[in-house]
């Protein structure tokens, strides 16, 4: 089908454009584009560097998104690693050092040591010293020695440690912990105390045993 | 011939433009101002919208430059973003473009007023802008923008039959136009 009129548009299709803009508006064109190229300076420094992964249609949108998914990554991964150490650190410190927390059971120790940081130290020197006289104790053959008594001590020992898990338990809350370390302390020497009574005791039933065993012998010779 | 040499001397200036050079940029909106005002002026059919519409064309083709690539010659890459931001403007104040009773794709006999008359380019001219804008529009891109229909389709976001039919009857209503203005002259 033959377009007359298309054709006679084409042959003078110059001729249409009759209008003009206004000469002011190229000045107006050049304001509006200083003025957005001044906004744009800032992110436009940002977007140029992750332009490189994302075609360069989805520009704008895929470097808001990627800067905030970014910072979310960067943030996680900071709060995560600062975890990761302390955990770390803590229960190196205490693990090595401390036997009487065995008793007191494992979830605790983490922050104790920073409530009161020297009990670690009075902790491994207590131990030690109740430690060499368990067993200097276990060297007497109790039951030879017709004692029943040693029960009684471990209930002591049972009953000094359970007021000592008080204590220690009470360090997270009192403000006053000089008090209570002083307490501590105290139960642990005790313990020493009463192991040591223990020991007294044990040597002088010996050497009573002795003095036993030898007279009979003499009995005998004389008998015989 | 002579587009071949145009388009050289356009890459040129276009790449001087994506590097922000004021004086490029003049150098394209001198080349193609006119042509695209006059682009917008027959879409909107107003002189102040069809700045508006320049402006924001130019600005919006030198901050997206970068997504230009030289398949199609920068001056139909410019004259897509008119055609767009004019046909926008046309919308805002008008929500429907092409009324919906005129969507039905019916052929429209065709009556062919060949009467051999001549036609002026003014007069041609003057009678487009009496257009009510859906028939403006259409017969717009189709005769002067050089749009196919399938293209006029796209841009108003109509059928490719739709934008047929209305073309068929922007012309029979111009010729109608064109006659009353003769037999008045």
């Amino acid at each position: 089908m033959k377009d007359r009129l298309k054709d006679f548009v084409n042959e003078n299709r110059e001729e249409f454009d009759v209008f003009e803009p206004r000469p002011e508006l190229w000045q107006e064109i050049c304001t509006e584009l200083k003025i957005q190229q001044a906004q744009e300076k800032k992110p436009r420094k940002e977007a140029k560097v992750i332009s490189i992964n994302f075609g360069e249609r989805l520009n704008f949108t895929a470097d808001f998104m990627f800067m905030r998914v970014a910072a979310t990554i960067v943030l996680l991964l900071a709060c995560g690693i600062t975890l990761w150490t302390v955990k770390q650190n803590n229960p190196a410190a205490t693990n090595t050092t401390n036997t009487l927390a065995a008793n007191t059971g494992t979830g605790e120790q983490e922050s104790i040591y920073q409530v009161a940081p020297e009990l670690a130290e009075v902790e491994v020197y207590y131990t030690s010293q109740i430690n060499s006289k368990r067993e200097e104790l276990s060297e007497y053959d109790l039951k030879v020695l017709g004692l029943d008594e040693t029960r009684e001590i471990d209930r002591e020992l049972a009953r000094l440690d359970s007021s000592y898990t008080r204590l220690k338990n009470q360090l997270y809350t009192t403000p006053n912990t000089d008090q209570v370390m002083a307490a501590m302390i105290r139960n642990l020497q005790i313990r020493i105390e009463v192991l040591n009574h223990q020991l007294e005791v044990l040597q002088k039933i010996e050497a009573i045993k002795e003095q036993d065993t030898t007279e009979p012998q003499n009995n005998e010779t004389t008998t015989i | 011939m002579e587009k071949g040499t145009f388009q050289d001397v356009n890459a040129q200036v276009v790449e001087r433009c994506k590097a922000g050079d004021n004086r490029a940029q003049y150098e394209l909106y001198k080349l193609y101002s006119k042509a695209m005002f006059n682009v917008s002026m027959r879409i909107t059919n107003d002189y102040a919208e069809s700045e508006d519409v320049l402006q924001e064309a130019f600005i919006s083709a030198f901050k997206n430059l970068h997504s230009y690539k030289a398949e199609a010659s920068f001056g139909s890459w410019l004259k897509r973003i008119v055609i767009n931001a004019s046909v926008n403007a046309v919308r805002k104040r008008r929500s429907e473009l092409v009324p919906l009773e005129d969507r039905l794709a019916e052929d429209v006999p065709e009556e062919e007023y060949d009467d051999n008359t001549e036609w002026q380019v003014e007069q041609v001219r003057r009678a487009i802008q009496r257009l009510p804008d859906g028939y403006r529009v259409v017969l717009s891109l189709y005769l002067l923008e050089g749009l196919d229909h399938a293209e006029i389709g796209e841009v108003l976001e109509i059928s490719e039959s739709t934008s047929k039919s209305q073309y068929s009857r922007a012309r029979k209503k111009l010729l109608e136009i064109m006659k009353d203005t003769h037999s008045m002259a």
